[in-house]
């Protein structure tokens, strides 16, 4: 029976409205956590599948020595899918011509990620194979086939044993995007390895075998593999740091990170809050219906089920709306990207149903309470249990609650707690301020029946109702700044990185003497070009006298194994300069100086990776010559520009006298192609790498993706108008009986509108001030530790603060209390029961 | 218990109710004696503050008293916890209140099945109805207490108060908020109701006219049952 009434008296409500509120919230909150979780969670997909596509693999196995088979079958046993590649240089034959090139002798699986792209002819255009070199075949690289002067079909010759030259490689997906190594390819297939008899006891060979398959297959594997690893191999994975691509979109990941934690929190807030009104609109009828012998029992039951129904509801609203709202964004931000997102796990539904259920749980429980323990005796005393104290342990449970489900939706301890401490203290600061500022100054000597004054008695009369109003319209203001400003700030900084004229040319193998010549082309011709740079090509041969015995020393930890980059030991792009690079910022030591002699100045990565300091001695070996230089800097490299860097620089002393060639970068405009070909038939051996579709990819990923985060910060800025809606409602009821006695005592309906106006713009402006001020202060640390963005205050948000603040909540009160004087006062009378 | 005491269907013995205020201990009521013959109407009249709706809410269950005993047919009111005092209320008491309580959310003819369905009752609807049809409301049966008047709203209440055919019905100024005419209206419909189901009337008022309506009048001043008398009418009758 006590299921009808609840039933009935659910319907009701729900038609009245009063359910409205707490169910938006809830929807809002399993709706905000769905979308962000499964957009965040597809877009990291694909991150790591881009990344995959860079080392051709999940996880790549590194070691100079020969790397066992039974490592292969293991994988394979367990549904991994896997391929081999071995490197070595060698020399390169086609009658009197002859090329050193790179030979990568790949399995036929070659890539287990992203795409072999060749071309059948020097001048057609390049398609994508699944293929690799049939025995007795050779791919090279165009500017080998201009080197050795062939075309395909020619034959060239090999170590001992002869190949056709069948394909021009155009495109390798694990060719880091490094200018300085895709010009000399030679692809065999590895069955023709013993043939060219090129591999000797000591021959300098890299051997890489890759792996692919799901993550928990890829961690099972692993950890068979880890104990038996010897010292020379090296396990690493997808992470690719130096990608302007992934930078970007890693950074899109952490905005919606934490969009989605600051969503969780104004959903949160929003179901406290409306909850709260919903109970307390309820203590009249659960009174009466304990008076008319309606036990505590039967009361508990009618309103669990309640919570439980509209939480039901609530949840599969927000389930259906979030997962149509991310099929939306996500198909968008697919077709843009020109890729296809991948399917979110189950994940991001447990999150999102955990946290709708979770939140309206934790937030109305208290509420529930209180509404359990409504005297009967209300019916005849009104205002009994009106004013129930608040329980620490629910505040406490309250605030464990929030901590949890932030922690639970970004896996992120750090991050959470930062966060959740800044708010907390946030808070903590509002509640001490409000108490002054509506505590206080009771004596201002306005005339009675003046708005103003109505206003500021009637925030200083509700003054811990208006604390905590404060405390959440400061608290929507502050998240939304917030966002707004940081997505602003990451989308200018990409931008910045990307100018217009960004160069879209590399320009490499330049000799000393075509150097003046081709600076003298460019320039005349408007093409922008960035510094020379001088390379030469040498290794890191020993630290203070000691041989670098390995290229990494292998760690234990798996994310250094990723971090670990290949490149030590073997050949590196050194340069000399006498000034700091533009893109460079010195972080430790001195720059060169006029007088420097024998100094070295490394990028901060390297230095961690090689295990050594300021002050250390690097013996470097360039062909049969060596030689020492002491650390004296260490540079912070921005690797998004798209200009040449440098793990190492050293002081034009030492290099000076070693063969170089150059690099730069230029910008080339359409109309000016011609111009640049022209160049390039002037002097063959200069390569030129074009880079446009690179950065177009980057610009169109940044594009899509700054839309993506339009997207959730609509989504936030939806739940923090709920904050503020759910807050004004919840004070309409009190403020409808002095409506009813102002009315009664023949106030003009202008006066109890502009104070209402006056009161929320106070409010709003008070609670925007103070949002400005505090969002800035968390974007100044935010910015830095979680963006490498460049830390600054925004002067601007300190005006739009207060005045957005004071609109906003000034109009949407107003809008309410409008709705409200339209009505008559018998009326108003008749509404309030 | 003695066949006197089984007539008064309320006994009231050395009732007294002090609460603990900032300022230190208030006594609202004091030493309070009296019983109630079932099926009587009695009328508790007093200024403002004297104590009536405390009185009246510790009769009906709603309060516990300090000390003293209260009996409602035969319940010792004052040993019964809440939820035994909310169980014998929907047995045996009907409520009507100044401010009518009606749930805003449910329609006249919902509010008067109310009691009938927190106690478990699955023919309530008939009742309910008829009862409506009593106070005048038939055509009204669908309508919010929003829509309907104060006068309207208030016999809802009483439709509302009879539903369990209650023995004891307690009204606390049941016209105090209501226009003369409606008032009166008021009033006559609870007397006649009064005496067709036999049940016993207790009710707060400041109306003297009202009170002499009632067979017994209680006088509460400052906390203290001043006097108990029968009323004019009640006198005039038996005279």
């Amino acid at each position: 029976m006590w299921a009808k009434l609840a039933l009935k008296l659910f319907s009701r409500e729900f038609k009245r409205g009063e359910l409205t509120v707490i169910s938006a919230a809830i929807a809002l909150a399993v709706l905000t956590v769905l979308t962000l979780s499964m957009v965040t969670d597809r877009i990291g997909q694909s991150i790591a599948q881009k990344s995959s596509a860079f080392i051709a693999a999940d996880r790549v196995l590194a070691s100079n020595h020969q790397l066992p088979t039974e490592y292969l079958q293991k994988a394979q046993e367990q549904s991994l899918r896997t391929a081999k590649i071995t490197y070595f240089d060698t020399m390169l034959f086609a009658g009197d011509e002859m090329q050193l090139g790179s030979v990568k002798a790949v399995s036929d699986s070659y890539p287990l990620k992203g795409e072999l792209k060749v071309k059948t002819r020097l001048t057609s255009d390049a398609i994508v194979t699944d293929e690799v070199p049939k025995t007795g075949e050779v791919w090279l690289s165009e500017s080998v086939f201009y080197a050795l002067n062939i075309q395909v079909g020619s034959q060239v010759e090999l170590g001992a044993a002869t190949f056709t030259a069948s394909r021009v490689v155009a495109e390798e997906p694990d060719a880091p995007f490094n200018v300085f190594s895709s010009s000399q390819r030679i692809l065999i297939n590895e069955r023709d390895i013993d043939a060219t008899q090129v591999i000797q006891p000591g021959s300098r060979v890299f051997y890489r075998q890759l792996y692919a398959g799901e993550q928990s297959d890829l961690d099972t594997f692993y950890a068979w593999l880890k104990p038996q690893m010897k010292e020379n191999q090296q396990w690493y994975g997808v992470k690719d740091r130096q990608s302007p691509i992934a930078n970007s979109l890693n950074r899109a990941e952490s905005f919606l990170l934490l969009a989605g934690l600051l969503g969780i929190i104004l959903a949160a807030v929003a179901i406290a809050v409306s909850a709260k009104r919903y109970c307390e609109r309820q203590y009249d009828p659960v009174a009466m219906m304990k008076t008319l012998g309606g036990s505590r029992a039967t009361i508990r039951k009618i309103y669990l089920l309640h919570l439980s129904l509209v939480c039901t509801m609530s949840v599969i609203l927000g389930l259906v709306i979030g997962y149509s709202l991310q099929m939306i964004a996500s198909d968008y931000l697919a077709q843009s990207m020109g890729t296809e997102l991948p399917s979110a796990s189950a994940k991001p539904w447990l999150i999102a149903v955990s946290t709708g259920v979770i939140c309206a749980v934790m937030f109305s429980i208290k509420p529930l309470l209180d509404l359990f323990d409504i005297p009967p005796l209300r019916v005849l005393r009104r205002n009994l249990g009106d004013r129930l104290l608040v329980s620490k342990i629910h505040l406490a449970m309250s605030a464990l609650t929030v901590f949890l489900l932030m922690w639970l939706f970004s896996n992120n301890i750090k991050i959470t707690a930062i966060l959740f401490t800044s708010t907390a203290f946030l808070i903590v600061v509002l509640f001490g301020l409000s108490k002054l500022i509506f505590g206080g100054g009771r004596k201002l000597g306005l005339s009675p029946g003046n708005s103003w004054s109505l206003a500021i008695a009637s925030i200083q009369k509700r003054a811990n109702v208006n604390a905590v109003q404060l405390i959440s319209f400061a608290l929507a203001i502050k998240l939304l700044l917030f966002l707004i400003v940081l997505k602003n700030d990451m989308i200018s900084d990409w931008q910045s990185q990307l100018p217009a004229d960004a160069p879209n040319s590399f320009l490499v193998n330049i000799t000393e003497a075509e150097l003046e010549p081709i600076t003298s082309f460019l320039a005349e011709r408007d093409m922008p070009t960035s510094d020379f740079y001088p390379i030469v090509r040498g290794r890191v041969n020993a630290v203070n006298g000691e041989l670098v015995a390995r290229e990494v020393s292998l760690e234990d930890n798996e994310k250094k194994d990723e971090e670990a980059r290949s490149g030590i030991g073997r050949e590196l792009n050194l340069t000399w300069r006498a000034e700091l690079p533009k893109q460079n910022e010195l972080i430790d030591g001195t720059w060169f100086t006029e007088n420097s002699v024998a100094e070295a100045s490394l990028e901060e990565s390297m230095l961690a990776r090689l295990d050594v300091e300021l002050g250390d001695t690097l013996t470097f070996l360039i062909g049969a010559q060596s030689f020492d230089a002491k650390i004296t800097s260490v540079r912070k490299v921005n690797w998004n520009t798209l200009k040449p860097n440098f793990f190492i620089i050293l002081s034009p002393d030492v290099l000076q006298s070693f063969p170089a060639t150059y690099i730069s970068s230029v910008r080339v405009n359409k109309d000016q192609k011609r111009e640049f070909s022209e160049l390039l038939r002037q002097y063959p051996t200069v390569n030129a790498i074009d880079v446009e579709s690179f950065i177009k990819q980057i610009r169109s990923t940044i594009e899509q993706v700054s839309l993506a985060i339009g997207f959730v910060l609509a989504i936030v800025v939806a739940c923090g108008a709920l904050v503020l809606i759910s807050q004004v409602q919840a004070s309409l009821g009190e403020r409808m009986q002095e409506i009813v006695i102002l009315r009664t005592l023949g106030a003009k309906g202008r006066l109890i509108k502009n104070a209402t106006l006056y009161e929320f713009l106070l409010l709003g402006f008070t609670a925007g001030l103070v949002a400005a001020v505090v969002s800035d202060v968390a974007l100044l640390i935010v910015q830095k530790q979680m963006f490498e963005l460049a830390g600054k205050l925004h002067p601007h948000i300190w005006l739009i603060g207060p005045a957005a603040g004071g609109l906003f909540v000034a109009c949407l009160g107003y809008l309410m209390i409008a709705r409200t004087m339209r009505k008559n006062t018998q009326g108003l009378l008749r509404s309030l029961g | 218990m003695s066949a006197l005491s089984q007539l008064n269907i309320i006994q009231v013995n050395g009732l007294t109710k002090t609460v603990t205020t900032v300022e230190g201990d208030l006594t609202i009521l004091s030493d309070i004696s009296f019983n109630v013959k079932s099926g009587d109407s009695v009328a508790v009249v007093g200024t403002s503050g004297s104590g009536k709706s405390t009185l009246l809410s510790l009769l009906a269950g709603l309060d516990q008293s300090t000390s003293g005993s209260i009996h409602l047919d035969g319940a010792a009111l004052h040993d019964l916890d809440e939820e035994a005092r909310a169980a014998l209320r929907a047995d045996k008491v009907g409520f009507v209140f100044q401010s009518f309580m009606l749930v805003q959310s449910l329609t006249a003819l919902e509010n008067v099945m109310l009691p009938a369905e927190l106690a478990g009752s699955k023919n309530a609807k008939q009742q309910a109805l008829e009862l409506l049809e009593k106070v005048g409301l038939s055509h009204r049966v669908g309508h919010y207490p929003s829509q309907l008047s104060g006068g309207e709203q208030q016999r809802v209440a009483i439709a509302r108060a009879f539903i369990g055919t209650p023995k004891i019905l307690f009204a606390d100024e049941p016209s105090a908020n209501l226009d003369s005419k409606n008032g009166r209206l008021i009033e006559s419909l609870l007397f006649e109701l009064n005496k067709e189901h036999g049940t016993t009337l207790i009710l707060v008022t400041h109306d003297e006219q009202l009170a002499e309506k009632c067979q017994q009048i209680l006088h509460i001043e400052a906390g203290q049952l001043v006097t108990v008398k029968e009323s004019e009418e009640v006198q005039a009758n038996v005279g």
